[in-house]
């Protein structure tokens, strides 16, 4: 049966211990090249061994612990999505786009790591894995067929015994088994293993080593008497149009999954902590440090919340809820009608608070709740063994949130109690200090705070784009004075707005349904592609870049510059 | 002390001179000798320093030695104070001595692939590919066996000894002469315990492993 | 059997040795476009380049001798030949011809990639912190910011300006990281120039060339050129410097797939920092080069 690239077959492709953590494996099936590591959090992944950039092997890429570095431009991928969370020749921008490297089916177990070409099929245990603590032998490439090799392992067998044969190129002599995985067309690797772990351990692997070397060595030698068949030749997916184009941006639209919580948690006096995962047990989307969702609350409000979490972190998003929010209804539901349990509603992540990697300084100043961000930020640059500190402003310490997380970060963290506003004020001065180059402050806490650090910095020399923080809510006053055309490109529609309506109200009043939330430009429910016209941005969703694109817009505050918008509804 | 490397950046040898002293914190000045293009290791004035016409030659004071496998002895000897990149004991001379003999085959193929390949040197190609791919099995084997046993380097200390310095180079650059080492999974995984080893430096071709897991 | 390149290809001067590196009357091998090439140099010190037969093997020749040669034209130190009808010029490096610069090869360097891999390597600046480290660029400073390019018209070239990036030790005497300014030219579909501030007179700027032979559609050598203002360096130096570099993006190179460039823009991940790159592969697109690229599926 010659190969196919497309078998569905789960296959062994390396020994458990092949993964040390820190480590990146070489390995193949089926013509295709896998980059094969181990995270620190012990998941295993196996990507295609390119990165989506310039086809460098990832193989010889570093493995950071969570996140896989490419060798050629230090892109980062994320542990379990393989989303790329991080492109260093852009510090400033988050990668927007969904760059995601492709990735195979794996499994751990029975010693070995297994894999297969797609999805096709669901790994099934050999017949008699259970039961048993299976125990690797030293895997051996054979330079020939998986078939060949396969006829080969069944002659090792005594002429008294029978041979079994199991699925998946793989046979059974005495108690051990030995499976082929075909790493091409003319070669292939035996890994054999044991039910139990030997009593003479070394021994063991070495009678096994020496009987598969001798194997080996005639497999070979019989194979360079015939025309060895040609390599597979496997095909590089395309990317998606959007990734190749090189546009400046593609705003996520609004889409929404469910996720259930998990965990429901006081983490500190009047901060509540929620673990939301998918319901299936899946990895969720990759995202960013600074990174935040949209909740979709059950009384149909919409809130914004950050996520706390590290690098590849991705089996649980874990965000902090303020308990007595000013905001009526918001956070109050949260905090006192979900449950764990409840299933919720949640947008895939956006990211208009990105952390540069660039910074020969980073400095984190949380206040209150504003510590989630910054310490999903904190946890990145921890494992990049970037230089960093974090200050945390509470009024008491039974108000901190996430210090048992805080506790176990290298970098500096400071926690500041009850201080004056004033005292606050000569804190973040020092901590701050006069700017140096390529020194970062990233923000995030009350719009008091904000304000007063942003002020405190520039006295310090601290250029803007030095000073990073995030808005959740559109404190602006919104300059409703214009009045323009609105064409509406595919609903065959031209409408007129006048000074003091909205581009949201006017659609509604002409009978349009289109979704909103918070109407104040803050939420991104309403975002609206912009086919022609320059728009006139006032909202706080969109980020410089995606404003600068004129490709997109939030209707509900936004409006025009030009006297005509072609809007893509 | 005065040491000088007379060294070309792209040679495995005299990199393992250059690794080894970093290690130990050993100062040293470095003579460029334009190997590539220039052939300048035949020119008169290098060949009385070696009339082998081969790289690297160092020079501590006026003492002049070549051959990479017998500087990298007696740096360890002379200039490493733990006395453990090179012990003193019989047997693990012995063993270290087997492994420099290694390198220098090692050397023989895939460097020798390397040059045929990347430096038009009328080498053997596919020889020189198939010795290499031979010697690579037994180090595999070697190495696997020896994480068995909890043994991390070439020989049975538990410090890395001037053997790994010696097979390291030729090991990394192996692809450069068109050597995969992708059947070599226990090699690979010592080649990133070489990379940390405090103190270690790269050349040209070779990239650094990431920081272990702490 | 390697399939005929392009008429462009073909047509085109192709680097395949630094003339003074040819012995005269000894000869020597090599490949272009799959073809086997011998070449040697006449007593005249003239290079002679002519289809090799079974018979040439490190042997010696009388120059004189050989009958069916192939076009030869030298320029920047190196020995370019022809398989199609050459066109008269070579593209111009003006600077090439100051009298006060130091010009050398830098040896010539097999690379088991397509040449035009090579080049859009040679023209990439994000690399700079993770392969070059420590000497074109070190992290944190990884921006590549925004730059220029065009295809220049008139002189059919792609070229790229104001492309700068923070460089940890610029000069000799230089304590921290600085900006460092590069233009670079693309003024043949296999050859790169670029100018980089010059140390030692700020009015002026050094060049290095990169010249690809593509072997066969796969594989390269690549010709390193440096047109240097540098009065206390040696060649010696300057040639290690070059070679260090050249030497950190092999391995880089050699792991890159596919081995022919993609011409296709879903091929690979395009990001701003690439634009010289993107410029490049279109041009190349237009030309309708199709040896060691993988042309756009039309």
């Amino acid at each position: 049966m010659p190969l196919s690239l497309s078998d569905p077959t789960w296959y062994p492709i390396a020994s458990s211990e092949d993964l040390p953590f820190r480590h990146v494996y070489h390995g193949q099936l089926l013509g295709r090249e896998l980059a094969v590591w181990r995270a620190d959090d012990g998941n295993v992944n196996a990507w295609e061994n390119r990165c989506l950039h310039r086809g460098v092997r990832l193989s010889i890429g570093i493995n950071e612990g969570q996140e896989l570095k490419c060798q050629y431009h230090g892109w980062r991928y994320a542990n379990r999505s393989a989303g790329c969370t991080y492109i260093p020749a852009h510090p400033a921008d988050a990668p927007a786009r969904r760059i995601e490297n492709r990735k195979y089916p794996v499994r751990e177990a029975f010693g070995l790591v297994w894999s297969a070409a797609n999805d096709d099929q669901r790994f099934a245990p050999f017949p008699g894995a259970e039961g048993h603590d299976w125990f690797a032998l030293r895997p051996v490439p054979v330079n020939a067929t998986p078939e060949d090799v396969l006829a080969g392992l069944s002659r090792l067998a005594p002429d008294d015994q029978s041979v079994e044969f199991i699925p998946g190129r793989a046979v059974t002599l005495g108690s051990a088994r030995f499976f082929v995985q075909p790493v091409d067309a003319a070669r292939s690797v035996i890994r054999g293993i044991l039910p139990e772990k030997p009593a003479d351990e070394i021994a063991t692997l070495r009678y096994y080593n020496e009987q598969l070397t001798k194997l080996r060595d005639s497999l070979e030698r019989a194979a360079a008497k015939k025309p060895a068949p040609e390599p597979l030749q496997p095909v590089f997916e395309k990317v998606s149009v959007e990734l190749s184009t090189m546009p400046d941006i593609a705003v996520p639209r609004g889409n929404t999954f469910p996720v259930v919580v998990k965990r429901k948690w006081q983490s500190a006096d009047g901060v509540i902590g929620f673990e939301l995962a998918d319901r299936d047990g899946k990895h969720l989307p990759t995202f960013q440090p600074g990174a935040h969702i949209d909740v979709h609350l059950p009384n149909g409000l919409v809130r914004q919340y950050s996520l706390t979490n590290g690098p590849g972190d991705l089996m649980r998003y874990t965000i902090g809820v303020k308990a007595e929010s000013a905001s009526k209804g918001g956070s109050k539901v949260l905090v006192e009608t979900v449950r764990e349990g409840d299933v919720l509603a949640i947008s895939e992540p956006r990211n208009n608070f990105p952390l540069r990697r660039d910074a020969t300084r980073t400095v984190l100043i949380a206040a209150g709740i504003g510590i989630t961000p910054l310490l999903s930020m904190a946890r990145f640059l921890d494992k990049s063994s970037l230089n960093y500190e974090l200050h945390y402003f509470a009024r008491a310490s039974q108000t901190m949130a996430f210090s048992s997380e805080l506790d176990v970060l290298h970098g500096r963290v400071d926690r500041h109690i009850g201080f004056t506003r004033e005292a606050i004020k000569a804190k973040v001065a020092e901590v701050l200090g006069p700017y140096q180059f390529a020194n970062h402050v990233y923000i995030c806490g009350p719009g008091a705070m904000l304000e007063m650090v942003q002020a405190t910095a520039a006295a310090l020399g601290w250029p803007d784009d030095a000073v990073h923080f995030e808005y959740f809510q559109n404190d602006k006053v919104i300059d409703a004075s214009s009045a323009f055309d609105v064409e509406l490109a595919r609903s065959a529609l031209t409408l007129h707005v006048p000074a003091g309506r909205t581009i949201l109200q006017t659609m509604r009043e002409a009978g349009l349904t289109v979704p909103s939330s918070c109407e104040q430009g803050a939420c991104g429910t309403c975002l609206t592609g912009v086919i022609e016209g320059e728009v006139d941005h006032q909202d706080v969703y969109l980020n410089k870049t995606e404003k600068a694109s004129n490709t997109c817009m939030m209707t509900c505050v936004s409006r025009a510059k030009s006297g005509r918008l072609v809007l893509d509804i | 002390m005065t040491i000088t490397l007379y060294d070309f950046e792209l040679s495995g040898n005299c990199y393992k001179l250059r690794l080894l002293m970093n290690i130990l914190n050993v100062p040293y000045a470095i003579h460029p000798v334009d190997f590539f293009p220039g052939r300048e290791h035949k020119a008169d004035w290098f060949l009385r320093l070696n009339p082998f016409g081969q790289l690297p030659v160092l020079k501590d004071d006026d003492l002049v030695l070549s051959d990479s496998g017998a500087i990298l002895a007696y740096l360890a000897k002379k200039y490493d104070t733990s006395g453990q990149w090179f012990p003193d004991d019989p047997a693990v001379t012995a063993e270290i001595l087997r492994w420099h003999a290694v390198a220098d085959d090692i050397s023989a193929t895939s460097s020798a692939a390397r040059l045929a390949l990347g430096y038009s040197y009328p080498f053997d190609i596919e020889k020189s590919q198939k010795g290499a791919h031979r010697i690579f099995r037994i180090l595999d084997e070697h190495l696997w066996f020896g994480e068995k046993a909890g043994r991390d380097w070439l020989c049975a200390p538990a410090h890395p000894t001037t053997a790994d310095i010696a097979c390291f180079p030729y090991v990394m650059l192996s692809e450069e002469g068109g050597i995969s080492r992708q059947d070599y999974p226990a090699l690979r995984r010592w080649t990133d315990r070489v990379r940390r080893i405090p103190g270690f430096m790269v050349m040209s071709g070779i990239f650094p492993a990431g920081p272990a897991k702490t | 059997m390697p399939k005929a390149p392009d008429p462009i290809t073909r047509d085109l001067w192709h680097v395949v040795a630094a003339t003074d590196e040819l012995k005269i009357g000894l000869i020597e091998t090599t490949l272009l476009l799959d073809r086997r090439l011998a070449m040697t140099r006449g007593l005249d010190g003239e290079p002679v380049v002519w289809f090799a037969t079974d018979e040439e093997n490190g042997d010696d020749i009388d120059a004189d001798s050989v009958l069916d040669r192939l076009p030869v034209k030298t320029a920047y130190g190196y020995t370019w030949t022809c398989l199609g009808t050459p066109s008269a010029e070579l593209f111009p490096i003006p600077e090439f011809a100051e009298a006060d610069r130091v010009n050398m090869s830098c040896g010539s360097i097999g690379i088991h990639v397509s040449a035009p891999r090579a080049v859009e390597n040679f023209l990439d600046m994000g690399h700079f912190p993770y392969v070059h480290t420590d000497i074109l660029g070190s992290e944190p400073h990884t921006e590549v910011k925004e730059y220029d390019v065009e295809v220049s018209e008139e002189r059919d070239e792609v070229l790229a300006t104001k492309c700068k990036f923070m460089q940890p030790r610029a000069a000799k005497s230089a304590t921290q990281a600085m900006e460092v300014e590069y233009v670079y030219r693309v003024p043949h579909p296999f050859c790169s120039v670029l100018y980089k501030s010059c140390p030692e007179d700020e009015s002026r700027r050094d060049v290095i060339g990169i010249f690809l032979q593509p072997m066969t559609e796969e594989t390269c050598r690549a010709h390193l050129l440096q047109s240097m203002i540098d009065s206390t360096s040696t060649i010696t130096d300057l040639r290690r410097f070059q070679q260090t570099i050249f030497g950190q993006d092999k391995p880089i190179l050699e792991n890159q797939y596919p081995k022919k460039l993609p011409l296709d823009p879903r091929a690979e991940t395009p990001i701003r920092a690439d634009k010289s790159a993107i410029a490049y592969r279109r041009w190349l697109s237009q030309k309708g080069i199709t040896y060691g690229v993988i042309p756009q599926a039309s």
